[in-house]
């Protein structure tokens, strides 16, 4: 059977599509948990998350202009380790002291660790790889997710 | 082209509106019933992640929440809450996507098939829209799925009304490769 033409497809479609979708999680747990806290001490301690994300936006705006303006030559590798270690180090500083979530949440980061380290091994072969880049960023953003998350469940409840 | 107005469902809600504006979280929970697969949708579609999906979700009913004083019920509460989210996940995009994108470069590739597979629950067309770079795929989705015109596309997302229109060509151009190609 042939297929329908492109703009019949598309107008077909937009016209039968489901606006709705069901998440596979339940959500409002978490927002109940932060609608709950919002007292001025929840405020007070939501100040360093805050602050966090500040400076990392600041020193991801200085590392993305060093990376595309300044210095065409510089690593995309070395860049994104150096940024993301100082994330990592900075919310571990940050969390040191506080009661986690989950117990195993220091098993689960070092396993991304090894992967990060695997990935890190492939890129010394292949320095520009762009699919091996995308993948060392997607596991570093999981080790910073995870510490977050585990420590500050604002939003998702694990 | 099909191109619809921003959804206006009946309101029912507007008791719990009130109720929940003077601090009832039951009733809250109630609008959150009622609207929390359509403003996920709406967060998927524009994230194409389902984990970040979950997160601006959360985000757009917990920032409701305090905002919820400020909507005077001169429109419908659904045209204002989906207006809210757009505007929340467009921001939640800004904050934790767009410095990986300019240093790994993937505005310019968008999503492979593959990874577009992993957004379950997705079928069709919805398949082929997760896969559009993240510019091409905002600017389609607030356009042909939420009904918003160019003009409060270009205020939403901070672009000239021209990168808007041509934005939405070349999805539609992309779309229709891959539709072509399937």
């Amino acid at each position: 059977m042939n297929k329908p033409d492109f703009d019949n497809y598309l107008n077909d479609s937009l016209a039968s599509l489901d606006k709705e979708i069901e998440p596979n999680k339940v959500l409002w747990s978490g927002v109940e948990h932060a609608i709950v806290n919002t007292s001025s001490d929840s405020e007070n301690k939501a100040t360093w998350p805050k602050l966090t994300a500040m400076a990392a936006c600041i020193i991801a705006s200085v590392l993305t202009f060093n990376v595309l303006v300044l210095n065409e030559n510089t690593n995309d590798v070395i860049a994104m380790n150096d940024y993301f270690s100082k994330q990592k180090s900075t919310l571990l500083v940050q969390y040191k002291g506080q009661d986690a979530l989950t117990d195993n949440w220091q098993i689960q980061l070092q396993e991304l660790e090894q992967a990060a380290q695997a990935i890190n091994k492939a890129l010394e072969n292949e320095p520009h790889n762009q699919a091996l880049l995308t993948m060392l960023a997607q596991v570093y953003q999981q080790q910073l997710d995870l510490i977050n998350k585990v420590h500050a469940p604002r939003w998702q409840h694990i | 082209m099909l191109h619809t107005k921003p959804e206006q469902t009946p309101l029912c809600d507007s008791a719990l509106i009130e109720r929940a504006k003077s601090g009832d979280q039951k009733a809250y929970k109630a609008l959150y019933d009622l609207h929390i697969k359509r403003v996920y949708g709406l967060c998927l579609r524009l994230l194409a992640d389902e984990t970040h999906a979950e997160d601006a979700t959360q985000e757009v009913f917990v920032q409701v929440w305090h905002k919820l004083k400020q909507f005077d019920e001169r429109s419908q509460f659904s045209t204002w809450l989906y207006s809210v989210a757009s505007n929340i996940t467009i921001s939640y995009v800004r904050k934790h996507k767009n410095w990986l994108n300019k240093v790994i470069s993937l505005e310019q590739s968008g999503m492979d098939e593959q990874t577009a597979e992993a957004c379950q629950g997705l079928n069709g067309l919805d398949k082929l829209i997760v896969r559009l770079p993240e510019r091409a795929r905002m600017v389609f989705v607030l356009y042909a799925i939420e009904g918003y015109r160019h003009e409060e596309i270009a205020n939403k997302l901070g672009m000239a009304v021209g990168s808007s229109k041509s934005q939405y060509h070349r999805a539609k151009q992309l779309l229709q490769q891959w539709y072509d190609y399937e």
